[in-house]
């Protein structure tokens, strides 16, 4: 069926549908209050989300199969298939649902999936999680809940295997509490192509008492998605967000955040970062609101995008809304092309504009790739931007290099310190 | 007979009209770089000096109203910039550019094996390149960790001009212009880089150098002086014209 269809139903018709029981009434009726998101809608405007309401999609029984031990925790169309022993994975239905969410599909994904993934690392934990699509023009929803103990803290880097879910759409996101004096360090990085599946993420972060989120998307490619966020900070809370995005083709790509400041000297730093090609719209439409107790709050946000054609189209919305006095806040946002100044220096040494542009545009797109932690996890990055961008690897011939040997400086780690592809 | 003018000419300037903007700056300017020599031109702010440079390479502020660029027999006005380059034409900025993430051995590295796959050479590999590159680093006295910085980013004025040089000599080119490339340096970097240039020197490289002080021309011994005022050549001598400038200044030389 499609999505669609769902406007005109009853929030028990919906339950019916899902096979959902009744305690997920109250959800299924903020859906029916808000509607399904449409282009009219406030935080879908930007977005391409009728199309994918519109796809004919299947619906998933989702199966709860045995775990087996990897490295990586391994979700697989929504069920956890592999996971390292020393993470305890929970199927529940009974977690703290966010009844003041922005995003419809947020409840909608909630219905949808059979339970919630609940994960609860014990202690300091850096884990890996790989999303695995497999399922074609099939409804896949699930959520997972992350509960961060307090002073703890726990890294997490996702990424999305090379799935085959061609014409399916994805629901998906987390619901995180992060405790008190907790750090979540979350990495995200996706690189998703037109003829792939659509996917909303829809989360919620709740950060407690001198708690931290470090939140570090990475969106490549040329399909349509949205990631939407409404993040709630405790006193001395801090987020820091920083989104890269490179769309390309017809895509409509993105970020929709609240950031909601609720106690006193609560920090939070985002920062967008867009190049945009083809005929591609990119969207950062974030609002961050300073509540009455949220005195002393810091709040920053930035979005800088380059257009590298004049097809592509920004649409940047930073806001601010502010009830108090005592607070240090700043927005901004750019959009523009690449510096011509730049350009013609490096094209000026005999580097074709191709190549210069290329330059360029992974030098933007260093700033942020390089600001996470973890070599390892940059390399990833940069390989997935690279073939995102390039096609291919920029960093393969380091790797293949041959003559390193009789070479003074003869370690490939030394040549990639030199060449900037580790800092 | 024309023929064989060329053989001992690199660059052939004829009547060149220039203009920035809306305003015309080369106003029919003239000029004979010959295969080997040093050509330094003197002139006030604001003649053209800058401009002539910039037309040479293809930068986008200059429009070519008139006039001729011929480079080893060919016309290159409708060059691109690139192009100019790879032929082996080299201008040190009078201003470089700062650019923020590109690291300086990758940008490099990268003009030097664009360069080499134009003239049909195998590139260099990392390790060999990077070896070449800290020898130069090295003889032009500047920070190492200037190899691995982002291209002039944060570089000091001096640094800057030492890694135009660096630039110069990695990708050996044949037709060197040099746009003030002495000023704001201290005497240890003037002596360093006037070395570098002084290395290039081959019997067949020209140079072509900018500047207001006779201090570098002590170093480099130009063969021609040229003065360039309001858009044009206006008086061209040997090394013994500096002297001269230096006590007279350009009120003295008035039309060519
Ligand atoms: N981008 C520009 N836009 C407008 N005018 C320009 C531009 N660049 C140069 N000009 C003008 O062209 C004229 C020549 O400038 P140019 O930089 O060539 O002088 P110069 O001889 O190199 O001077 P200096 O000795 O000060 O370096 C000046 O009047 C300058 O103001
Ligand atoms: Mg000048």
């Amino acid at each position: 069926m499609k999505l669609s269809e769902l406007r005109q139903s009853t929030a028990s018709e919906i339950l019916d549908l899902f096979g959902a029981d009744e305690s997920k009434i109250s959800l299924a009726e903020e859906l029916v209050k808000k509607g399904l998101p449409s282009k009219k809608s406030e935080e879908y405007r930007y977005a391409d989300i009728e199309s994918a309401l519109s796809l004919e999609l299947e619906f998933l029984k989702q199966s709860m199969d045995d775990i087996e031990p990897c490295d990586k925790l391994i979700i697989t169309d929504g069920v956890v298939t592999h996971a390292p022993e020393s993470v305890s994975v929970r199927y529940t239905s009974a977690i703290d649902r966010d009844m003041k969410h922005f995003d419809p599909l947020y409840y909608l994904g909630h219905i949808a999936s059979e339970f919630v993934l609940a994960l609860e690392p014990r202690g300091d934990e850096s884990l890996k999680i790989v999303h695995r699509l497999t399922k074609i023009k099939t409804l896949i929803a699930y959520r997972v809940a992350l509960f961060i103990a307090p002073n703890t803290q726990v890294n997490i880097y996702e990424s999305f295997d090379d799935c085959s879910a061609d014409g399916s759409l994805v629901l998906c996101g987390y619901d995180a509490f992060v405790d008190r004096d907790a750090t979540l360090k979350l990495i995200k990085n996706q690189t998703l192509d037109s003829q792939n599946y659509r996917m909303i993420a829809s989360h919620r972060f709740k950060i407690e008492k001198s708690a931290t989120i470090d939140l570090a998307t990475f969106d490549f490619g040329s399909a349509s998605s949205l990631q939407t966020m409404k993040v709630e900070l405790g006193e001395r809370a801090h987020l820091e967000a920083s989104h890269l995005l490179y769309a390309s083709g017809s895509a409509k790509r993105g970020t929709v955040s609240k950031i909601l400041h609720i106690g006193e000297h609560s920090t939070s730093n985002q920062q967008a970062k867009s190049i945009l090609a083809d005929k591609a719209r990119g969207i950062f439409d974030a609002l961050i609101k300073v509540e009455h107790s949220a005195k002393y709050t810091k709040a920053h946000q930035g979005s800088k995008a380059i257009l590298l054609e004049m097809g592509p189209y920004m649409a940047s919305k930073p806001q601010l809304e502010i009830y108090i006095d005592e607070l240090e806040a700043s927005h901004g946002s750019t959009t523009g092309q690449l510096d011509s100044k730049q350009l013609f220096y490096l094209r000026s040494r005999g580097i074709s504009e191709v190549e210069a542009k290329k330059m360029l545009i992974q030098a933007f797109a260093n700033e942020l790739i390089d600001k996470v932690a973890g070599r390892s996890i940059q390399e990833q990055l940069h390989i997935s931007f690279d073939k995102a961008f390039y096609g291919e690897a920029r960093m393969e011939c380091i790797d293949t290099c041959d003559g390193c040997e009789d070479a003074l400086v003869g370690d490939t780690e030394e040549i990639n310190r030199l060449f900037g592809f580790s800092q | 007979m024309s023929e064989k003018r060329n053989i001992s000419r690199m660059m052939d300037i004829r009547e060149l009209k220039v203009k920035i903007g809306d305003k015309t700056i080369l106003k029919g300017l003239t000029l004979e770089l010959e295969k080997g020599k040093v050509h330094a031109i003197m002139g006030p702010n604001g003649s053209g000096k800058s401009t002539l440079s910039k037309a040479i390479v293809g930068h986008y502020d200059t429009e070519v109203l008139d006039g001729e660029i011929i480079y080893r027999g060919e016309n290159i006005v409708d060059k691109e910039p690139e192009e100019r380059a790879l032929d082996g034409i080299f201008l040190s900025f009078q201003h470089p550019v700062e650019v923020a993430g590109v690291n300086n051995a990758y940008f490099l590295r990268s003009a030097v094996n664009a360069k080499r796959r134009h003239e049909g050479k195998d590139e260099l590999n990392a390790a060999v390149f990077l070896r070449e590159m800290k020898k130069y680093v090295e003889e032009l006295g500047m920070q190492p960790d200037m190899i691995s910085r982002s291209l002039n980013e944060g570089f000091s004025g001096g640094e800057k001009k030492r890694n135009e040089i660096l630039q110069m000599q990695m990708l050996s080119p044949d037709m060197i212009i040099l746009d003030e490339i002495d000023s704001g340096l201290d005497i240890d970097a003037l002596r360093a880089v006037s070395e570098g240039i002084n290395s290039m020197k081959n019997g067949d490289r020209s140079f072509l150098v900018i500047t207001h002080y006779s201090r570098i021309l002590d170093y480099i011994k130009p063969d021609y002086i040229h003065v360039l005022k309001d858009g044009k050549i206006v008086h061209t001598g040997g090394p013994e014209l500096v002297a001269q400038l230096e006590e007279e200044g350009y009120e003295s030389l008035g039309e060519a």
